[in-house]
């Protein structure tokens, strides 16, 4: 699992874990971010149970596991929260950030000691010490529970499932060459977005942020004018299709 | 016929290589087979008591006979009962171990990963409450075991009390005139038939219990 540094200035880092070596081949690649304050760290998508030891292992080497007072599940599925059970025996006095439609499901991953804080339809904001993280919703991209979280003083968009790239585990951090990437990008969009109206809905309200970087969960990140070509590109690609309709 | 069908599903156990929360779930639906059969049993005692009232004086020695029938299927009901629900709670025990254990294998990777981290020792503590958890599942489990075997072999010794009440029975159904004999020797063959099958759900469920130990 290899650690890279986004952002830091004087209240808070933001990290990226991901391009795990160890994984098994059927796995989907994931990224994993943290934003770290003063006295606490907020883990966002940290994964499934499969990634669990390395990642714990990436985070334990960055801060100790009392700092890490939160989580953030964008939605319910495995590739997200799936490790959830485990970190509920890591750190039993955490707090799970995530729609709240989802509660009900992702406490099926087990969840005996972390607490659940339900995200309203309309988000909201996480306070962490002095370093402020905006909800954005992003409801059905894919998931029709789903939220980016957006950092005004860093620029930076954790964009979930949104911007994602089915790509090699050695593949590099930041998109180069951005036709070379819609390749790898355009059938996952076309296959798991199922709403055209949600997804020109969520081009709007990004548009009107300052994103210097926009973080997906899987392959690598849009920096600079990168991410008005990702913006330009998903809004006028039609989405939800399937079997002969994709291209 | 029904001693044959328990010497058949004896044969057909399969080999006992589950995982063992998996091994306790499956005692209790034994144990769930078991209650169908003793209630099933005491369906007989009842058929048993009618036809020896209708066979009147000949049958005078089979009627209490009949109240025996319908002690062992309810002792066999009450104690199927408890064992279920000691098998459900030993299945849920040791899923709950399960867990815990996977958690500590987890974390000892992390301890060989991380163990560079300047931060490696902030996962003492949780470390701890991890092993401290398990160690209490282990011994509430093993508990359980115990529990659970216990139940067992005083059931199985209140079903050897069927042998001797099928023999009683029949010989108290040759006395009761050709008209009603083969019905009473058939409720012979039911109450050892029964107990034959619930025995063998049994010896499988002792044998499953010893795999846990
Ligand atoms: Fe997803
Ligand atoms: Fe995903």
């Amino acid at each position: 699992m290899k650690t890279h540094k986004l952002f830091e200035n004087n209240t808070h880092t933001w990290l990226m874990f991901g391009r795990d070596e160890e994984k098994a081949t059927e796995i989907i690649d994931t990224n994993q971010y943290m934003v770290i304050s003063k006295n606490n760290a907020l883990l966002m998508d940290p994964g499934g149970i499969e990634l669990f030891s390395a990642m714990l292992a990436a985070v334990i080497k960055q801060v100790p596991a009392e700092k890490i007072t939160h989580l953030f599940a964008s939605h319910q599925d495995p590739d997200i929260i799936s490790s959830l059970g485990l970190w509920d025996q890591a750190l039993p006095s955490a707090t799970l950030h995530s729609p709240w439609i989802w509660e009900g499901f992702i406490r099926h991953f087990g969840m005996d000691n972390i607490t659940y804080a339900p995200i309203a339809d309309e988000g909201g904001e996480i306070k962490i010490d002095n370093v402020v993280l905006e909800y954005i919703p992003a409801h059905y991209l894919h998931s029709s529970g789903n939220f980016n979280v957006y950092d005004r003083e860093a620029k930076i968009l954790m964009s979930g499932d949104i911007g994602a790239a089915l790509e090699a585990t050695n593949a590099p951090m930041f998109v180069d060459d951005f036709e070379e990437h819609i390749t790898k990008m355009k059938m996952f969009h076309q296959r798991w977005m199922p709403s055209n109206e949600a997804k020109n809905d969520w081009v709007n309200r990004v548009r009107k942020l300052d994103v210097e970087m926009l973080c997906p969960q899987h392959g690598r990140i849009f920096k600079g004018e990168k991410v008005k070509l990702f913006l330009d590109w998903f809004e006028a690609l039609e989405v939800g299709l399937t079997g002969k309709n994709l291209t | 016929m029904l001693e044959e069908k328990s010497i058949e599903m004896e044969k057909y156990q399969p080999e006992i290589d589950y995982n063992y929360f998996v091994a306790a779930a499956v005692i209790a639906a034994r144990l769930d087979q078991a209650t169908t059969i003793a209630k099933q049993l005491s369906l007989t005692a009842s058929n048993a008591r009618a036809v020896a009232l209708r066979a009147g004086e000949r049958a005078a020695g089979f009627r209490p006979l009949t109240d025996f029938i319908d002690r062992l299927a309810e002792i066999t009901i009450t104690a199927s009962k408890k064992i279920n629900l000691l098998a459900a709670t030993l299945s849920k025990t040791s899923a709950a171990k399960v867990r815990s254990d996977n958690a500590i294998k987890h974390f000892i990777l992390v301890f060989t990963k991380a163990a560079e981290s300047p931060y490696i020792n902030s996962l003492n503590e949780v470390f701890e409450r991890c092993k401290i958890n398990q160690e209490q599942l282990t011994r509430e489990y093993q508990r359980q075991i115990e529990q659970l075997s216990e139940e067992l072999i005083m059931l199985s010794s209140e079903l050897r009390n069927a042998v001797i009440l099928a023999t009683l029975s029949r010989v108290e159904a040759s006395q009761a005139g050709a008209e009603y004999q083969d019905a009473l020797i058939n409720v012979a063959d039911n109450v050892e038939g029964a107990a034959g099958k619930i025995k063998a759900h049994i010896k499988y469920s002792q044998q499953l219990v010893s795999t846990l130990k």
